[in-house]
């Protein structure tokens, strides 16, 4: 009668596991941590490239010599058009709002919305001008006019043998004075990956 | 002999369950009905009904994005099948446990990512969702994607195939990289298509589009490739052609008809019992039978403009050659299935010769539960991508900046007007607008 419960017990723990193998399962992750799952572009190249590519452009002369102009204190920048010219689809609005975020947390420089922004911001202006209280409206014809433009393109170059692949990711990223068409930062970040996809699955 | 009256019925018992086991072609007559009545939100409604067991569901997507290409849903039909994509690129891997399903029961229960063909115009179809959806770089994407997959193709095989090469594929990455002004990538893939068309003639019946004799020589111009121009020019007739620059000056109407539907799978299957055993063996082996294709070509007309179109795939063709290439080896693994089955019914009735009759009875009831097993297991895999259409066709036609109606006539045998439609455009200089038009015939009759 004992060995029989025993049974009982064993089979319902060993039911318990498996069923609990098979319910969804989810591991929060710290955002710094790296996860490749399937070799493609993914949040941290994302980030990485961004933040390096920043740094290295805010390290560089043009914003010296933007400063050391009378009456300039900070360049205020845009960013313009980020080309997917790359194998993957990728999305390019996270890249590019990586690129706002350091840019801004840098302080180094202001930042300006972009196109589609400014016309959301325009109808709120527009409609202060009809609404708001007059000590409280903000007039039209203000807006601060970027002095640069970041744009830039993702291009890959892949390289196939069998169940494995060389990615070769380039970002290139080009600041351009919008007074005078100067190119006055060329950035470039590229990223290798082997991928090696498995031969077997179940 | 209890064994002997057994085994003697079973062969109208196997043939009565058989009829009662349906294959993929049996459960989208529903779905057909509604494409052949020209409602394909009817077709998708009833499609979306089925429930794909895991193994079709790569099969279902690829249909689901077509039919909901086919509604208008471009946002929908693109994330379908990307979805399936995506789906696709994991089931490569080899799973051992499908393959050895695949020998012991059917081929039917192996993961379906569709022939090479079908995975080619997964991107196809993505790149026209992305071109008519005014996503030019998205486009490209799959331009590069397509020329990945082709690669790897010809790495893979190291047999000569029907099938080495996508022309329809070349010529459309060709077209994106020409409306990216990537000159020299438009001239290397137009280039491809070329090789492509002149290599396939033979097996897939498709000339050399006339759209694509005129971008070979406009872009080997633009290159300044002159003698590479002057051997196009020569060899297909033709002196006058636009330049590059003065097709930058206009825009262009590129236009798909994507028209009829792909071949369809069914099965051939010999059931036959065995008079030295007694047991029934069953062979089940999958065919294309073709629809009927009354399209012959599309008008394209506003004012006094016009542009007839070139049939740039033979999709029909492509899969019925395909299928033909791969049939000694699914008939190789359908015979080895055969034998193995009949080995295992043969161990498990093998006690009901013995002495012992209740024993005998048990064996034999065993051995014709298995071979019963077998029979109605072997089932042909009749899974394929069947909302393609049979053929697609594309004019191009340059105009001036400028609203347009255009009129857009189907064309069937005798010059007879299958269906018209018109279409309002605005386009702007060195704008190319990418437009499509789906038709399915009323009568969807196999060819015997």
């Amino acid at each position: 009668m004992k060995r029989a419960v025993s049974l009982n017990a064993g089979v319902a723990l060993l039911a318990l596991a498996a069923l609990s193998a098979c319910a969804t399962k989810v591991e929060r992750l710290d955002t710094s941590t790296a996860v490749d799952l399937s070799g493609g572009w993914n949040d941290t190249d994302s980030r990485a490239v961004s933040q390096e590519m920043i740094q290295d452009s805010l390290s560089r002369a043009w914003l010296q010599e933007f400063r050391g102009r009378p009456g300039q204190a900070r360049p205020a920048v845009i960013v313009g058009e980020v080309r997917n010219l790359s194998h993957e689809h990728i999305n390019v609005n996270t890249f590019t709002l990586d690129l706002e975020r350091a840019l801004i947390n840098s302080g180094k420089v202001d930042f300006v919305a972009t196109k589609q922004e400014r016309l959301g911001i325009r109808d709120e202006r527009k409609d202060q001008d009809l609404n708001a209280r007059q000590d409280t409206r903000n007039a039209m014809g203000k807006e601060l006019g970027a002095d640069f433009m970041l744009t830039g393109t993702i291009n890959t170059i892949v390289d196939p043998n069998g169940n494995q692949q060389l990615l070769f990711y380039q970002v290139n990223m080009t600041l351009i004075s919008l007074a005078d068409n100067r190119k006055v930062w060329v950035g470039q970040k590229d990223i290798r990956k082997l991928v090696t996809r498995s031969k077997l699955r179940f | 002999m209890f064994a002997d009256v057994a085994a003697k019925a079973s062969v109208p018992c196997a043939v009565a369950c058989l009829a009662a086991c349906t294959t993929f072609s049996d459960t989208i007559q529903s779905t057909e009905r509604g494409l052949a009545q020209q409602q394909p939100k009817t077709a998708l409604a009833a499609y979306e009904k089925v429930k794909p067991p895991p193994q079709d569901l790569v099969l279902y997507l690829m249909n689901k994005g077509m039919l909901l290409r086919m509604s208008g849903d471009y946002a929908e039909s693109t994330r379908t099948l990307e979805e399936a994509k995506s789906h696709i690129q994991a089931l490569r891997a080899l799973s051992l446990r499908e393959q050895a399903l695949s020998i012991t029961v059917n081929d039917a229960t192996k993961s379906f990512i569709g022939e090479d063909y079908e995975r080619v115009m997964v991107n196809n179809y993505l790149a026209l969702n992305y071109l008519e959806g005014g996503q030019l770089d998205a486009a490209r994407v799959e331009a590069l994607q397509v020329d990945l997959l082709l690669r790897e193709k010809a790495q893979k095989t190291t047999v000569v195939t029907p099938y080495a090469e996508d022309a329809f594929a070349r010529y459309l990455t060709g077209i994106v990289y020409e409306d990216e002004r990537e000159w020299s990538d438009a001239m290397i893939a137009y280039r491809k298509a070329y090789e492509a068309y002149k290599k396939q003639l033979k097996s897939f019946s498709v000339a050399m589009p006339e759209t694509l004799k005129h971008d070979l020589i406009r872009l080997a111009d633009r290159m300044g490739l002159a003698e590479e121009a002057g051997r196009y020019r020569e060899e297909f007739k033709i002196e006058q052609t636009l330049s590059e620059a003065e097709l930058l000056e206009r825009g262009e109407i590129i236009l798909t008809v994507h028209a009829g539907l792909a071949p369809i799978k069914r099965e051939r299957a010999t059931t036959v019992p065995n008079p030295a055993t007694g047991r029934i063996l069953r062979i089940a082996l999958p065919q294309y039978r073709s629809r009927a294709q009354p399209f012959v070509y599309a008008n394209l007309s506003v004012d006094s403009s016009s542009a007839k179109t070139s049939r740039v795939e033979n999709v029909d063709a492509i899969a019925v050659k395909t299928l033909d290439a791969e049939m000694p080896l699914i008939t190789a693994r359908a015979v080895a299935r055969m034998a193995a089955k009949d080995t295992v019914a043969a161990a498990a009735g093998s006690g009901s010769s013995g002495g012992n009759s209740s024993a005998s009875t048990t064996a034999a009831l065993l051995g014709l539960a298995v071979n019963v097993a077998g029979v109605l297991t072997e089932r042909a895999d009749t899974r394929s991508w069947f909302t393609l259409p049979g053929e697609i066709h594309l004019a191009r036609l340059p105009l001036s900046p400028g609203e347009y109606k255009l009129k857009v006539e189907l064309h069937g045998r005798d010059e007879r007007v299958l269906d018209s439609s018109e279409i309002k455009v605005t386009l702007r200089k060195g704008e190319k607008k990418y437009l499509s038009r789906h038709w399915i015939p009323t009568n969807l009759e196999v060819k015997p």
